[in-house]
């Protein structure tokens, strides 16, 4: 284990790791900043170049731009009161507040404080859980992958934002989707109707450019770029007093670092809602609740220390299972199959020395970020308005030609532009497009741990394996609970309608 | 068309697209269906639920909050100073973004990559009037340069060059 941490750190000291996690942070805190673009866009974009490079250095280039948009975000939310993405909605009921009483370097300062000390707990947690689950991930087989497969389909629609019923439609979709091409067991063309282009499939990180990337931008064309713009007060805080709020409100920071964690290993519940949890738990443990939402600093610390926490607790499921909880950790499996790295057992064996590199970016990343961020800060508190026009025209090209670059076919710019259409479709229709990414990438693992399944245990390989066949008991069950909870409450609200006069 | 009959008409086609999901899969053999074609019953029994409840009740409670955080009432966030850039009805501005996906596709496919690139970017600032004319020129040459230099130069990708390049050559 510990020839694995030190291993995990050296292979970011070469000059490529360094190099991509240094234009990770820039890169990531730029797109932060910009309203309208959050960090699944950023990631999407960078998968194009996720191969050819040391596998460390991608990843460092990876989740060192996601970490950083996780700030970024935080910085239009305090300035402006326009989140950069839904996470950082809670950041503007306290964040906007304390720049209109001039304590804008405060707020940016506290809040960046907040993120790099959740951050480096998120880390921690991470690391903490390799020794525990590892005996439990290297005693599941194929059967039991399979059913904690269809268990992350399930559960994240049922917990999740939005319809149940649209939910489970889109990652019914996205594992349909994944289907097209040659199948490896059968060698069998699937829904590729003769076409020699579709018999290599849909590439994932083209359909993630154009799913999270295209559409957004046509979203921001749809909708019309927004141009936030904000009257300058003179500033009365400096830099120093948020870094010290931070470090006076320790205890908010670890409790809301702890729910970070909770919230990124359930899977489905995303950040916006981390953020909201994160506020509120603020609120009520605060012996003055009622400077709340008129410019309290602890309202700026417990989100931003939440979401940086998130990312560790995220990043468990997705290394440990192969389950990830939401869209950007779907994108971080696109990369690992890009790079020819399989989460679950072998993750936690063979590239235990990948996954200590992970913590070691996320601490560092987030040190990077914290250290530039309080750097710019005091440029930020006056900047008086930001314009994402640019981005429109700058982001749909790069979409294309990294949609190109990905395999070097031009019929991927026609995927892009159709995922991008479908994608902007499901957002408007609310089928989580979240959902479908999922599905897209646990097809894989569903459809080979059926057929290992069967060629080792017969067809009913379920009744061989008695926790293969409770976790489906369990998968069940958590499928059902909505129904069961719906049916009761109707049965209450009939009860309550007869016995009332 | 209401968004309710929006929704009706998006359940539809998925329905559709399910239908010959199930269609398609009676060419695969029985392994090579095992997966497929479940789902895709099961993408009808869904779609067919949500387009039922949809007209006759709501979906949307089925939702269960896996954090149920007693929450103190939210203050209200103050509404920025925001400015649209554009306002058209929403069926022109919704064309005019698809339109833009398709003329984006077929300026790659006859011009290429990297002249796509920087037409593009120059004629969407022109158009929009984000900028004057000779810094739309410069944002656009800077964009074009840069992705050249990375994927042409770092990269050492052979890019496409598009249906005229015969022309040219």
């Amino acid at each position: 284990m510990i020839d694995a941490i030190s291993a995990g750190l050296l292979a970011l000291l070469t000059p490529q790791a360094v190099l991509f996690l240094f234009l990770g942070v820039i890169y990531g805190l730029v797109i932060g900043i910009l309203p309208g673009l959050g960090g699944v866009v950023a990631m999407a974009l960078l998968l194009p170049f996720t191969y050819g490079f040391e596998t460390a250095a991608t990843l460092a280039l990876l989740l060192g731009a996601h970490i950083a948009t996780i700030w970024g975000d935080s910085v239009t939310s305090i300035l402006y009161s326009v989140p950069g993405s839904a996470k950082g909605l809670a950041l503007c009921f306290d964040g906007y507040p304390m720049t209109k009483k001039g304590q804008a370097k405060r707020a940016l300062a506290a809040s960046a404080t907040g993120a790099l000390f959740g951050g480096i707990i998120g880390a921690f947690f991470l690391a903490l859980c390799i020794p525990l689950i590892r005996p439990v991930i290297l005693a599941l087989g194929p059967s039991e992958y399979l059913i904690m497969a269809l268990w992350g389909l399930t559960v994240i629609a049922t917990f999740g934002e939005g319809s149940l019923m649209k939910g489970l439609t889109a990652s019914v979709l996205g594992v349909l989707v994944a289907f097209v091409g040659m199948d490896v067991v059968t060698a069998t063309p699937r829904f590729t109707f003769g076409s020699d282009f579709l018999m290599d499939g849909i590439s994932f990180p083209v359909a993630m450019i154009g799913l999270f990337a295209v559409s957004e931008m046509m979203k921001l064309t749809i909708k019309g770029v927004p141009i936030v713009d904000r009257t300058l007060v003179k500033e009365e805080s400096t830099v120093m007093e948020g870094i010290k709020d931070a470090i006076t409100h320790r205890w908010l920071v670890v409790r809301s670092s702890i729910l970070g964690l909770w919230i990124g290993v359930l899977p489905g519940v995303g950040a916006t809602v981390a953020g909201l949890a994160a506020y509120a738990q603020a609120v009520q443990t605060s012996k003055t609740p009622e400077r709340f939402g008129k410019g309290a600093v602890e309202g700026v610390i417990a989100p931003d220390a939440t979401m940086g926490a998130n990312e560790g607790g995220g990043l468990m499921p997705t290394l440990a299972f192969g389950i990830p909880g939401g869209e950007s950790m779907a994108i971080l499996l696109v990369a690992f199959m890009g790079l020819g790295v399989v989460p679950g057992p072998d993750m936690l064996t063979k590239n235990l020395d990948l996954v200590f590199s992970m913590v070691w970016i996320i601490v560092i990343a987030n040190i990077a970020v914290t250290i530039i961020g309080l750097g710019i800060t005091p440029w930020l508190a006056r900047l008086p308005s930001l314009q994402a026009n640019l981005m429109v025209p700058i982001v749909l090209s790069v979409c294309f030609v990294g949609a190109y670059a990905t395999r070097g076919h031009i019929e991927d710019v026609i995927v892009a532009a159709v995922f991008g259409v479908v994608g902007y479709l499901m957002d408007k229709y609310r089928y989580s497009r979240a959902n479908f990414v999922i599905g897209m990438v646990l097809a894989v693992m569903i459809e080979r741990n059926l057929h290992i399944s069967m060629t080792l245990y017969g067809n009913d390989f379920l009744l061989d394996r008695p926790i293969a066949l409770a976790m489906l008991m369990f998968v069940l069950i958590t499928a059902a609970l909505p129904f069961i909870r719906n049916w009761r409450r109707k049965k209450r609200q009939l009860a309550s309608g007869v016995t009332a006069p | 068309m209401s968004r309710h009959a929006q929704e009706n008409v998006a359940s539809v086609l998925l329905l559709a697209v399910f239908i010959g999901i199930i269609w398609l899969c009676q060419d695969f053999g029985p392994r090579a269906r095992m997966i497929p074609l479940p789902l895709a019953v099961a993408g009808i029994v869904l779609t067919l639920i949500q387009l039922v409840w949809h007209n006759f009740g709501s979906t949307e409670e089925l939702q269960i909050d896996m954090i149920s955080v007693e929450a103190p009432e939210m203050p209200a966030v103050e509404a920025p100073l925001e400015r649209i850039t554009q306002k058209k009805s929403a069926w022109r501005s919704e064309s005019g973004a698809y339109g833009m996906v398709a003329i984006l596709v077929a300026m790659v496919f006859i011009l290429g990559l990297m002249p796509t690139a920087f037409l593009f970017t120059a004629g969407y600032f022109l158009l929009t009037g984000y900028c004057r004319p000779w810094q739309s020129l410069l944002y656009a040459g800077l964009l074009t340069g840069s992705m050249y230099l990375l994927f042409v130069v770092a990269l050492q990708m052979q890019m496409y060059h598009g249906l005229l390049a015969p022309l040219f050559s």
